[in-house]
């Protein structure tokens, strides 16, 4: 099973936009996914609900080509564009737009058309076993909560049996707790199944559980395609790198040499030597370069001394200036020393709890180079 | 005296059926067009239906009289076809009935149609039905109460209608003399007792009207 998308889309301001005028967002985005689950990742109004309209047929490209599995659902060249009926598809709305007039079983039965009703009946019947509301056959949509509205659009889009299933944002209006349920039961779903899933979400957290793969959008384009560990740990443009946490980003940074054998950079940033991973550029040129917080490791004082006796190599002193409580860890924001520039420190609670420091404290800290990201 | 104010009233109540018929009919497909369709001379459409809410329906009755007269377009027509001249008939004040109360069953279904979520119409195109099933199983039910609510505008105003039907039906007893004009005519002739019976019963079969359709709107 695969996905193939290659498509371009103008908008304008206006509704009746005339060519020429410069389009107020214009899309321009080429990906495939297979058969496992791929997320569509970027924030709002960076081109992943057109994309995906686009897919279903909701939304006509203005050039481009879309296959699934070999069929062609659109291609602007052969003047191909399927109607949304006649493409296999299940597709999630954030909204879970329900019929509003039909109880459960008669949303999960609409897109059986041509079936027998014995058979019919049947298929509702897996449907509902299968999301896990048999007790909920006769109810109506208004009658059911934000987790379980869902589960009934799930069932209604799976049910006609789609080569592919497109979920827009489906969890995003509903709690934690429910949200977090839901997200394990579709991924098992989707892995019993064996059906191709394209999944959006802007939520970093989401998308890093959910995804097999991920393709990451940003102003109508796709900036980066890969599993989540490569977004997560090595993104590549500073848009990207923002989006998936690295809260510390300093580009002023100069290239000063290279280690031996390119293992490695030295780079003039924060009023200091810094060693960090090897990039392709010469000596003089200005990057950017990232540390997750969690990532930055706190020394302990006790021991400082051997410890810069023994490895000077990206030492920072500081004064924290605040901590942060985020639940399971406090966030501390420490000035340093050399440049007075603020580094976001991440510690687990009972790391921070066990050093006894606080606001207006000294520490220490060291960035490994094997975690940070120059580009 | 029961036959006086019969015969108005079956006048009436068959001229209000007819014109309703065809007005709910043309009324959702024209709304359905107006609240889902882009195209160009929309504006023009939209007016045009709207028009007769807006005249005096002495106007829309002259223009009606030219249109349906022996040498207007929809007379020769219908002369052709039947034989008969159209106007002074009970067909003719129909025919007035349908084009005052069309905008009022348009603007109303229009507004409805144009509040269903498009996200639930998507909804049902991508579980493969096409736009004709998708309008008719979803879109109109969830409208439901806007179309019911123009239907009854409808009715009434085809019921209440005077001006236009005097101006194509005239005012004749037995065959054009609907309920308004009858209850005109017998106040000009000085019959204030018929005149105030068939005031009496109008606003009875009006209330009772309203009140049976709302009830079924809410079901």
């Amino acid at each position: 099973m695969t996905i193939e998308v290659d498509i371009e889309k103008e908008f304008y301001g206006r509704k009746h936009g005339k060519k020429g005028e410069n389009p107020s967002f214009s899309m321009n985005c080429s990906f495939d996914a297979d058969s496992g689950f791929s997320v569509l990742f970027g924030c709002s109004g960076s081109g992943k609900t057109t994309a995906l309209r686009c897919i279903a047929g909701l939304e006509i490209p203005d050039a481009g080509a879309i296959k699934i599995n070999g069929s062609i659902y659109f291609d602007s060249r052969k003047k191909i564009n399927l109607p949304p009926q006649k493409r296999k598809i299940g597709y999630m709305f954030q909204e879970n737009a329900l019929f509003p007039h039909m109880n459960v079983r008669q949303n999960i039965e609409f897109g059986l058309k041509g079936l027998r009703s014995v058979e019919k009946t049947k298929r509702a019947n897996e449907m509902l076993v299968l999301v896990g509301i048999e007790e909920l056959e006769f109810a109506y949509p208004d009658e059911l909560s934000g987790g379980q509205k869902q589960k009934v659009a799930l069932a209604r889009a799976l049910a006609p049996d789609p080569e592919i299933l497109l979920l827009d944002e489906p969890f995003s209006s509903l709690d934690t707790v429910v949200r977090v349920k839901l997200r394990k039961e579709l991924r098992m779903i989707q892995k019993g199944l064996g059906i191709p899933v394209i999944f959006i979400t802007h939520d970093p957290v989401e998308a890093f559980t959910m995804a097999d793969r991920m393709i990451v959008f940003d102003g109508g384009r796709v900036q980066q395609t890969g599993s989540p560990e490569d977004i997560f740990y090595h993104p590549k443009s500073r848009y990207l790198a923002e989006l998936v946490g690295f809260s510390n980003l300093f580009d002023d940074a100069v290239i000063e040499g290279h280690g031996q054998g390119a293992e490695c950079t030295f780079l003039w940033s924060l009023g200091t030597g810094i060693t960090a991973p090897y990039i392709e550029r010469t000596a003089g040129e200005r990057v950017s370069w990232g540390i997750r917080p969690e990532n930055i490791e706190l020394v302990c004082r006790k021991n400082i001394h051997a410890i810069r006796k023994e490895n000077r190599k990206n030492l920072f002193d500081g004064t924290i200036m605040s901590v942060v409580n985020k639940g399971t860890s406090r966030i501390m924001s420490l000035i340093l020393a050399e440049s007075e520039d603020v580094l976001k420190v991440e510690v687990a609670n009972r790391v921070f709890d066990s050093l006894k420091i606080e606001t207006g404290d000294e520490c220490t800290v060291r960035l490994r180079t094997s975690d940070m990201i120059v580009f | 005296m029961f036959q006086v104010v019969m015969s108005p009233l079956l006048l009436t109540l068959k001229i209000a059926a007819v014109s309703t018929f065809f007005v709910t009919f043309l009324g959702i497909l024209i709304a359905y067009v107006l609240a889902k369709k882009e195209f160009s001379g929309k504006w023009l459409a939209d007016a045009l239906v709207t028009l007769p809410l807006i005249l005096p329906p002495t106007v829309t009755g002259y223009i009606l009289v030219i249109l349906l007269g022996k040498n207007g377009i929809l007379g020769n027509i219908f002369t052709e076809i039947t034989g008969k001249g159209i106007l002074f008939t009970w067909q003719a004040a129909a025919i007035a009935a349908f084009v005052v109360s069309l905008p009022l069953m348009v603007k109303t279904a229009a507004s409805a149609i144009g509040t269903v979520d498009r996200s639930v119409e998507e909804a049902a195109r991508i579980l493969g039905r096409n736009e004709l099933e998708t309008a008719l199983f979803i879109t109109l039910p969830l409208a439901k109460k806007g179309v019911i609510a123009g239907c009854i505008l409808s009715f009434a105003r085809a019921v209440g209608e005077f001006g236009a039907t005097l101006m194509v039906a005239g005012n004749i007893p037995g065959k054009t003399g609907t309920m308004p004009l009858s209850i005109y005519g017998a106040y000009q002739t000085g019959n204030n007792e018929l005149a105030s019976l068939l005031v009496i019963v109008l606003v009875a079969i009006s209330f009772l009207t309203i009140a049976a359709t709302s009830r079924l709107a809410e079901k």
